[in-house]
This record gives structure tokens, sequence and C-alpha cells, in this order.
């Protein structure tokens, strides 16, 4: 589905079940605890990353997706499991459920005019949420942004380090934070985030 | 007898809890809340270390982090070894087991004692320096014996069981001392919706006022503090952290603090938690109210063993419910010491004795020590100690009008602890991290704070008033100007009264003179903790240290672990004195952090083990894991470095796996290269300037090899891009280089070529690839794809779309070992499924899983590089023979062509890339051997070049290697020696850098 000057490619097998979430070799169990956090991957998502001018992207986008555009850098917008982040300058994050991410990637080439780059990261990154009363205690031990509901409210997104590896965080709510981290780095994360939470307990 | 010491009253124990631990092999017991230092006292425990350099006896001197002599050793196993562990500051728990660290063979009794009995003259600062250094030769044997000797605690001999912690905190307003200024200011933040931390380096709350017996709003003092402390721990918008010492102050507000989690539960922390915690904050305020510590006087024999601050003793009585003796002297320059005298005998104290150095005393005050039956000598003061390993008695004498001489008549006074007060230091330690330098301040004779770029404000003692009433009083209105500064509502500002006691004239002085001079006395000691005395730093300033850094370098003047907390301002004194010019002329030698010791552990936190640095994996790691892969290091990645089967050696393995290639098909996880998606209508003519060659007419469906350089020329990293649409393509960098590469491209986008339309992503985890190589890589691959493999159709260098193994891929016919080979790329997500599914197709084909070391060794054999192994940072395409791969006549230039054009790339003798034949072809050539043309008659020879990359070649049958060597490529079939050990040299042969299939016709097969 390729046109001259962008290649498009259908990446999803039209086959199901041939998929393996970057978490496939990870240790996972509950460690009991008085408050667990919750460590859960939220899998099966395309991942699409815009970059280019917020003036080109931000009326196509929100026809395309049916989806308001983020107005503020570092913020987001959603819709069941549609998501639009800012994530820095020139650049956005979405996603869209898998199945669509091939379409989605297709539609935005035609609607937007101009330079942009879309490209689909689907299996360079997975979504893990943190959830629990001390799921901001097992941030802060992750990453020196200050998470504090002032400063981080929810719906806002950051990129950042995580231990020693890059994540993108966004608040869900209080006690609620979706990581997006790379594939390659994924099994130190979880790995990081279940030992940060040990004293905790955790789910998952 | 057990706790003969204890006494009724202790607020911060609980006499319902008996608590037992060890010491040096004794079985004691304490209470809840004891410190092992209150707990030692209890039980009369006079001696808890012999001094580092003397070896003398030592007793707990203080009450706090600024204690110098009871530094022990925690742990009941070699692996919970703890050392430096202040005993002040350690509370006791079931089973703690200490001891004290110097002392050999026994604390008791100890050699190094009569060493420092007969050489306390002959082992002036120095003395080392001076003595041990001759002969020269000797000092490896003396040092034997003086390290036997010496070293405060031992170092765990096996791994640490316990984990630590590290978390970050940002706040409003940081205020590091929790005592009366410190909940103050609290107070009024916790009525605010201000962010406020507050912390204290003690087991709880209450700074003085724990010991004190201060009355505020009405209550005693620990009542009001426990009344406080209930408010802010129910405050939302603040964090109390006791246990927790801020051991840095840094630029910007940043301050690290290291919390004692389970310090005080057990030797070994509780199942799942952190036994330390380093709290990274990053404030906009602080408030320092970290208090004073209460500086002692220098007097003979001032070390021994029931010596210590008066404040120390009140603290004890009160805090802990220990007096650690029956017959108190008290020497003081001030009213506030009067505190322990009466705390003494309120608490059931035999005798105390207040001999003041100042002739005028308040009225009040020598009419209250009268009424309580507390004899006080006026004008006099405490000139020497007697008893050895504990006080028996203080020689007391009177003072002259500039207490620079003693006058009158001795007398001797029964005692057995000797408490003295030489006025307060305020804690100035953190302040000075940030490079402030503090203010001498003559009307109290101390350092303050200076002034600071920092959001800093203080309160309390540490600004220099000693007074509780100014303590409350600054502590609110710092946090008040903070707060309005920060734009917060006060609702409340009414301020915290309490009952304030007159303070009469205090009386500056350190250095108590003795009948001797100062060298023929009994040692007068400044700096207990490293043996400095009053002498020491006087000779010191005799031999021409006059400078204050020098004097504690060549004395070690505050260089322990207590870093001179109650030393400095006494030997500061003494150096002036010596040196004829003012304390403030004479200034103070830098604090610098830690304030306290952090352990390893706690510094390096969850970074540890498994967590040590991440581990990076491919799609394909579970499968190799099963096939029993061992994995070598790339970066970050762990990638399969060869798959042995029962019974092989690495080099056998390699031999198959090559063969294997060679003659049938192999397959290697290729997924960890670096991949770097460029869009945009400029990206061609982008890669054109990145690149050496050239780019302009690739069309789309073709790959090419690209070069990349730095501005100097020198080769920086290479890979195959693709051309996957006119503004779209697919850079592929090696494994290490990239996030190297893609910070170089955004580099030169951002900062030269802004006005090219192109953007770049990486892609590397995005995709996972698997790579066929060998002759029989086409057959297998047909088997599970519908793409049209004919070669004509998909010839060598092409890319093409298409489904493998019902999975969309992009298949590139790229081949890095030289055979046909299909590197097959697919949404990472599917890379398992993709391994697996070849694997089992595969197996009629013979495939055969090959990991980096036969993919080095295949490369090889055709002379392709890897960067960064065969070249260093100082070789040009030139260097290596790829002149192919620079296009001068590009319209813009390229980066690097500037660089590869100075005389010195171009010259002649340049180190180049050849190949190596060892005559031996049994011989392996270590990688990094050195080469010389000649066998040398001498050392050392001139060298001429290196062996880069070097394996046995299975298709081969004989070793090889890469080279680089000066003039190299006009060198060909001359022979080099090379250097593989002592006197031991291999004959070698420069060849040609392809070793197999020089006209590449197995890559190209038709």
């Amino acid at each position: 589905m390729s046109n001259n000057s962008y290649a498009i490619m259908e990446q999803q097998p039209s086959i199901k079940g041939l998929a393996n979430t970057p978490l496939v070799n990870v240790v996972r169990g509950a460690i009991p605890g008085p408050n667990a956090v919750g460590i859960e991957e939220h899998d099966d998502v395309g991942h699409l990353v815009l970059r280019g001018d917020a003036t080109l992207l931000a009326s196509a986008v929100t026809e395309v997706l049916d989806l308001a555009f983020p107005d503020q850098p570092l913020s987001s917008c959603s819709r069941d499991k549609t998501c639009i982040r800012w994530i820095s300058p020139d650049e956005w994050l979405v996603t869209v459920p898998g199945t669509e991410t091939s379409s989605v990637e297709s539609s935005l080439r035609d609607a937007i005019v101009g330079h942009v780059a879309i490209v689909n990261v689907s299996g360079g990154q997975t979504i893990v949420h943190l959830t629990g009363k001390h799921a901001s205690d097992v941030l802060m031990k992750s990453t020196s942004y200050d998470v504090h509901e002032l400063n981080f409210p929810t719906g806002k997104v950051i990129t950042t380090t995580l231990a020693q590896a890059q994540v993108i965080i966004r608040r869900l709510d209080t006690d609620q934070f979706e990581l997006v981290i790379r594939r390659s780095f994924a099994d130190y994360i979880w790995s990081w985030l279940r030992d940060a939470a040990t004293e905790f307990g955790v789910n998952g | 007898m057990s706790q003969s010491n204890r006494i009724p009253g202790g607020r911060c124990v609980d006499y319902g809890s008996e608590i037992n631990f060890r010491f040096n092999g004794r079985s004691l017991k304490g209470y809840k809340g004891d410190t092992l230092a209150s707990a030692l006292l209890a039980n009369e425990i006079k001696i808890v270390g012999r001094s580092f350099k003397y070896g003398r006896p030592r007793g707990v001197m203080s009450a706090g982090s600024e204690e110098p002599n009871a530094i022990l050793q925690l742990g009941a196993n070699p692996a919970s070894q703890v050392p430096n562990v202040r005993a002040t500051q350690q509370q006791i728990f079931n089973g703690l087991t200490s001891r004290t660290t110097n002392g050999w063979p026994s604390v008791d009794f100890d050699v190094m004692s009569l060493v420092g009995l007969v050489a306390g003259k002959l082992m002036p600062p120095g003395f080392y320096y001076k003595t041990l250094m001759f002969p020269q030769f000797l000092w490896h044997t003396y040092e034997r014996i003086v390290r036997r000797g010496a070293g405060i605690g031992i170092a765990p001999t096996e791994p640490d069981p316990d984990r630590y912690d590290k978390i970050n905190r940002h706040c409003d307003l940081l205020i590091i001392g929790a005592g009366p200024a410190g909940l103050a200011a609290a107070l009024i933040a916790s009525k605010t919706s201000a962010r406020v931390i507050l912390l204290d380096e003690h087991d709880e709350a209450g700074g003085t006022l724990l010991y004190s017996n201060d009355i505020i709003e009405g209550l005693p003092g620990i009542d009001w503090v426990k009344q406080i402390t209930a408010e802010l721990n129910a405050a939302a918008n603040v964090d109390l952290l006791t246990r927790t010492t801020a051991v840095g102050y840094h630029d910007q507000n940043f301050i690290v603090a290291h919390e004692r989690r389970t310090d005080h539960l057990a030797d070994v922390a509780p199942a799942g938690f952190a036994r330390q915690r380093v709290h990274r904050i990053r404030a906009r305020h602080v408030i320092l109210a970290t208090g004073a510590h209460e500086r002692p006087l220098v007097f003979a024999n001032n070390d021994v063993p029931g010596c210590m601050q008066a404040s120390a003793v009140s603290a004890y009585i009160n805090g802990y419910g220990v007096r650690p003796g029956k017959r108190l002297v008290l020497m003081t320059t001030n009213d506030n010491a009067y505190e322990a005298a009466f705390d003494w005998i309120e608490s059931g104290g035999e005798s105390a004795v207040v001999v003041d150095i100042r002739t005028s005393v308040n009225s009040e005050l020598l009419k209250r020590a009268a009424t309580a039956g507390i004899r006080t000598l006026t004008g006099s003061a405490v000139f020497e100690v007697k008893g050895k390993r504990q006080v028996k008695a203080a020689l007391v004498c009177g003072l002259d009008a500039e207490r620079n001489a003693l006058i009158g008549n001795d007398e001797t006074i029964p005692a057995d602890i000797i408490a003295s007060s030489g006025g307060w230091s305020p804690v100035v330690h953190l302040s000075c991290h940030t490079g402030i330098k503090p203010d001498w301040r003559e009307d109290i004779a101390a350092f303050v704070p200076g002034a600071t770029n920092q959001k800093m404000l203080t309160a309390g003692a540490v600004s220099g008033d000693f007074s509780l009433s100014a303590a409350l009083r600054q502590g609110a209105s710092a946090a008040a100007t903070i707060l309005a500064d920060c734009g917060f509502d006060l609702e409340d500002k009414a301020t915290t009264s309490c009952q304030e006691h007159t303070v009469g004239m205090f009386q500056p002085c350190f250095h108590i003179p003795h009948r001797k001079p100062t060298s023929r006395s009994p040692a007068q000691f400044v700096d207990y903790q490293l043996d400095v005395t009053a002498a020491a730093i006087e000779l010191a300033t005799r031999e021409g240290f006059e400078s204050i850094e020098h004097v504690k370098r060549y004395t070690a003047l505050g260089f322990g672990t207590d870093q001179g907390k109650i030393s400095n301002v006494n030997g500061i004194a003494i150096a002036a004195r010596s040196t004829g010019r003012s304390i403030s002329e004479t200034g103070t030698t830098m604090f610098r952090p830690n304030y306290t010791p952090v352990s390893f552990g706690a510094m390096a936190g969850r970074d540890v083990d498994e967590l040590f640095q991440p581990k990076r994996y491919t799609a394909m790691q579970p499968w190799h894991e099963q096939a029993g892969a061992l994995f070598e290091d790339v970066g970050q990645w762990k990638r399969p470095w060869y798959y042995p089967q029962t019974g092989e050696s690495l080099q056998d393995a390699i031999n198959r796996e090559c063969l294997a290639v060679r003659s049938g098909v192999g397959i290697l996880d290729a997924s960890t290269l670096g991949k770097i998606d460029i869009q945009g209508p400029d990206a061609r003519e982008f890669l054109n300037r990145i690149y050496t060659n050239a780019w302009m007419k690739l069309g789309i469906g073709k790959c090419r090899y690209g070069l990349m350089c730095g501005e100097d020329g020198m080769i920086m990293d290479d890979g195959v891009t693709a051309c996957l649409a006119d503004n779209h393509f697919v850079m592929t960098t090696t494994t290490g280089g990239a996030a190297r590469v893609l910070e170089w491209l955004e580099l030169w986008h951002q900062t030269e070529w802004p006005e090219l339309e192109v953007y770049f992503n990486t892609v590397t985890d995005h995709w996972a690839t698997a790579t066929l190589s060998g002759p029989g890589s086409r057959a297998l691959l047909a088997e599970l794809t519908d793409l049209d493999l004919d070669p004509t159709n998909f010839p060598f260098m092409d890319w093409r779309e298409a489904m493998v193994a019902d999975i969309p891929a992009r298949v590139f016919r790229i081949s890095f070992t030289g055979e046909l080979s299909y590197e097959i790329n697919v949404n990472a997500n599917y890379g398992l499924t993709l391994w697996r599914r070849l694997i089992e197709v595969g197996e009629k084909h013979n495939l055969t899983p090959y990991g980096t070391e036969t993919m080095h060794a295949l490369r090889a054999e055709k002379g392709f590089i890897i960067v960064g192994q065969d070249t260093d940072g100082s070789v040009t395409p030139e260097d290596i023979g790829m002149e192919w791969a620079i296009a001068r006549r590009k319209q813009f230039s390229f980066i690097g062509r500037r660089g590869m054009a100075r005389e010195d790339c171009q010259r002649q003798q340049r180190k180049q890339l050849v190949g190596l034949l060892p005559v031996n072809g049994d011989v392996v050539l270590p990688e990094g051997s050195q080469i010389v043309f000649d066998k040398p008659h001498q050392l050392p020879a001139k060298m001429v070049g290196h062996v880069t990359s070097s394996y046995y070649s299975a298709v081969l049958g004989r070793s090889f290697a890469l080279a680089l060597i000066q003039g190299g490529l006009g060198r060909m079939d001359e022979t080099v020696q090379v250097s593989i050990g002592p006197d031991t040299w291999e004959t070698a042969e420069i060849t040609a850098s392809v070793f197999y299939d020089p006209k590449g016709e197995q890559q190209h097969v038709q």
C-alpha cells in the first residue's frame, strides 16, 4: 500500500495469535504486600509516532481520529483506546487499537498536507500500567521527575528516564500511570518495577 | 552489675521493653529507645575504643552525630558488617552485635597504648614521614606493622544481604533539623498548601527539647514536641522524616539525605524492605535549622573516659535515663552548661562541682547552684584529668585575667565524670557544601553560615543565636518569609511562646593553660578521632605550616569520619594564637559532603546485581535461551555468541557454524543493528551529506552500503541504507552506534541544515531481523514466501516487501558473510514466531543457528570491517582501501571531506588495513598484537601496526587476520613479525584483506 513518496506497510498478519509482547520472557506473579502495586501490560496496541509542525497536524489528526488534538505541550487527549500524547516539541505519540494501525497511518498520510513523518513503532514499544496507592512511590524511586499531582496532573505526559532506561509516562488518574517502554528495555524495566515495589507488594 | 547507671525518667526509652545486645562479646541489657552509647553508659562501660594513633582508651563524648570516639563496628556475621557506626546514633535492638574497632589484641589491653605511653612525645605530626621513610625500601615492612595497629573498622567480606533504595523528592520548603526552630517553621508551613519536608538525623523529632527542661506554650518541651509532631504527621502536605541525615547540600538546592530505615530494627532488614534510602531532594527553598554542637574545652588528659560534653550529660540523664557516674565536675564558659549540673543533682547524683572560668557570674545562677548543693568555683579551670582508664579526679586551679596561666594552688577534686563546655559551634557544614565560607563572629566565638546564593535561610542555633525563644521566632519567621515568597496564604502567624532563661555573659575560651608548656604537659586533645593535640598544632605552625589548610593536612585535624565537628574551632583557635593572628584571619577549612558517612550500599541503591545496568534483549531471546546459546555483551545488548552442542569447544562450535553457512544455510539474529527511519523530501540530500558515498540515484527497492565519517575524515559508522520510497529511507547502523548515529543526524539537521525537510526516528526496537545466509538460503526461504526469489527479479542489494511465514516482512538481499543472504525484517511482535517457523522449516535444510563469533569470522574472511574493531577513530576510508566509497563530485560537500584531505591523511606511510597470514596456519594471532617489520635486536622496537581481527577459518583450514600496518597496502607479500608474548614472535605474510571468494561470486550468486 505504498505510494511513491512514503512506504506504508500493513505489518499485522491476518492470522491471529502470532504476536508475542516484549514481556514474553519476564517473571510474573504476585508479591504479597499490604498495598500491592499493580503492574500490568496492555498489549495489542498500535503505536504511531508523528513528527511535524502542530499547525500541519492538528486538524487532520482530529479529523482522522475524531479526537481533539492536544493544545498544550506535554498534554494528551484520549478516547477509549485512542490517545494522542504531545511528547516533544515536534513529536506526538498516537496509540490506537492494534488492528487499526496501518489504516490509521494511511488515513493520516492522506489527510495531512506538508512535511511530516509518520512512523509505525508498534513492535518497538509496549504499555505498562502502574496502579495503586503506592504507584507514585514506585515512580519516585525510579525517576527524578516530580510526579506529585500538583506538578504532574491527570492527562499530563512526560518523556524521561526510568532507572537507566527511557520512558514516556502519562498520569491516568491519581493512582494510575501509563508507562510506554521500549521493547529491548522491557525486561529490565519490568524487573526494576517489581523490585522497587516489593516493599508494598505486587499484583501482576 | 546490670545497668547500674540507669535512672528513671528517660524520655526516649521504654522501660517496659528490655533489649539484649552484645558488645565485645559480652551480653548486655538496655531498653527500647536506647542508643548503643546510652546503653553502654547504663552498663558502666567506660572504654568504647582505643585511639587511632596512641591507642589511648576513649569513652563516649557526646550524644549525637558529632561523636568522635564511640565509632563501633556492627554486624552479627561477615556479610552484615557495618563499620563507622556512631554509637550515639545507633538504636539498640535484640541481637545487636557490636565491637570496638581499634585495640589489638583487645580494647582493654592494647599494645599500641604502650607505644602511646612512651611515644606520645615521640610521635609528633609527620612522624611516619619523618621516621619510617628511611631506608625507603623498608616502608612496606613498616606499613604492615603500622596498619595492624591502626584503622577504623573492617569492610564486610561477604556480599551484602540487604537491598538499598533511592527516592526523588521535590518540595517548596525543605527544613533540615526538627529541633525547636525546625518544628516552629514546619508548623507554620503545615497550615498552607506548600509541599514541605522536615528531616532530622535523630530517632525522633525534638532536637535539644528531648533533653532540656524548657517550657513551651505552658507545656514541658517534650510534650510540645509530641503535640506538634502529631499535627505534622497528620498534615497531608508535610513529610516528616526521622533517622534521615542531610549529608550533602549541592547547587540549586539539591540536597542528598541518607535515611537509616531498618538499622534500628535488626542486623539485616526485614524481607522486601530497603535497609537504607538515599533521598534526592530538590527544594525551592531551604531552612537550615541544624542547631549547634557543644564545644568541649582543651585541657590535659581531656580524653580519659569520663570526659564529655556538658550537654551530653543532660542528654543521657533526661533523654535516656542514664546518669553516667556519681561525681561530676563541670567546667564551663557559659550559663547554659549549669543545666547539666542541675540535672545531675536532681537525678540523684552524689556531688556536682561547677568550675567556671569566668570571674563574674550571674548571682541568681550561683544562688540556684548553692541551693541545689552544687559547689561553684569561679575564675578557675580544670587543667588536668587524673586517671588512666577512667576519670578519677580533676586538678583545678585559678586562672589569671587573660586565662593564659594558672594562679594559686591546685585542688584535686574527686570525680568520675568531667564535663566541659566551651560554648557552641553552629552546625555550618551543610551551608559550606555549596562553596560558602562561614563567617567568624567574635561576640559568640563561633562560625555562622556565610552569605549564600542558594535560596536558603537559617533559623535557630545555627544562625548564632542560641536561645530557645530565638529558635522558635526565627523558625516561624523564616517559614513565613519563604511561604510569602512562594505565594502561599498564611492563615496563622501566631508565634510560639516559651519560658526564657536569662543568659549571662559568655567568655570565649578554648585551651586551658597548664603548669608546663603545651609541648611538655600531658596530652591536651583537640581532635579525638585522629589524636591531634594542642602541642601538635603548635608544632605544625612552628614548622611553617601557617595556613589552616596546611595545618589540617599536616596534623590530620578534622580529617576523621567526624570531620572534626567538635574539634575544628578549638584547633583553629590554637593555630591562630600560635601564629599571632585572629581567628577570622586564620579562617576555616572547607567542609565537604558527606556530613556523616554513607554506606556504599545506599549510594548504589537498586543499581546492583541484575539491575546493575539494563540488559537489552531481542524478540527472539526465549528461543536463544532454550537453544543453549551463550551470550556476548554488545553495548547493553545480549547477543547470542555461539550455540555449543554437547561436548563442543568454542572453536569446534565456530568451525561447525562457519562451515554450515559456507556450504549450507545458517540463521543469525540481526535484530540489534541500529535502524533509523528517515522521512522527508530532503531525506536523500541529507544522506548525501552525511555519508561519504553518493545517494542521489538510489532507486526505490534498492539498498546501498554507506560509510559515515566525522568532520576529521575518520570512519565513525557504517551500514546499509535502503530506499523505501522517494522520500523515505531506512538506515542501519552498527549495534553499538545506533544512539550515537541518531544524535549525529539530529545534530547536523538541527544546528547546520535546519532548512532540509527531513525527520529521523529510531525503529531499532520495532523491527526484528532474522538473517538467512548461505547457498541454501534461497531454497529455505522459498518454502515460506510467495516472493519471487529469482535472482534476476530479486538481485543482490535489492529489498522487497513480502509475506514470510504468513507475516508481512521486508526482505533485504544484502550480505555480511559473503554468501547469498536474506535479511528478513518483521514487526518485532512477530519476530519470535518468524524465527521459530524458519527453524522448523529449516530442519530439513540443516539450518544452523550461528552467533556473533561466527558472524565475525565469516565477515573477516571477506575483509568486511567492523567499525570500532578494525578502525579506532584514526582510520580514513582510504586507509582501509575504500576509496570507492568516497564520492568527491557531490554538488554539496559531505562530512569528512575536508578532514580526509588534510596533509597528514594523505601521507604515504599511514597505517592501512591489510590481511595477514601467519606462516604457521595453526596459530591464531591474539587481537591487539603489536607488529614490527623485522625481529628486533633490542627493545623497545619500533611498532608499525597491530592485529585488529584474527580468527581460525574453517573454510580455509588455517588462521588469518586483519591488521593495520604502516604503508601496508604497498607491502603485499612481505613478511612481518607479530609479538604474541615476551620474546615470542610469529612470522606472518601481508596479503589482501579479502581471504575468501575475492570476486564476490557467492553473494552475487545467480
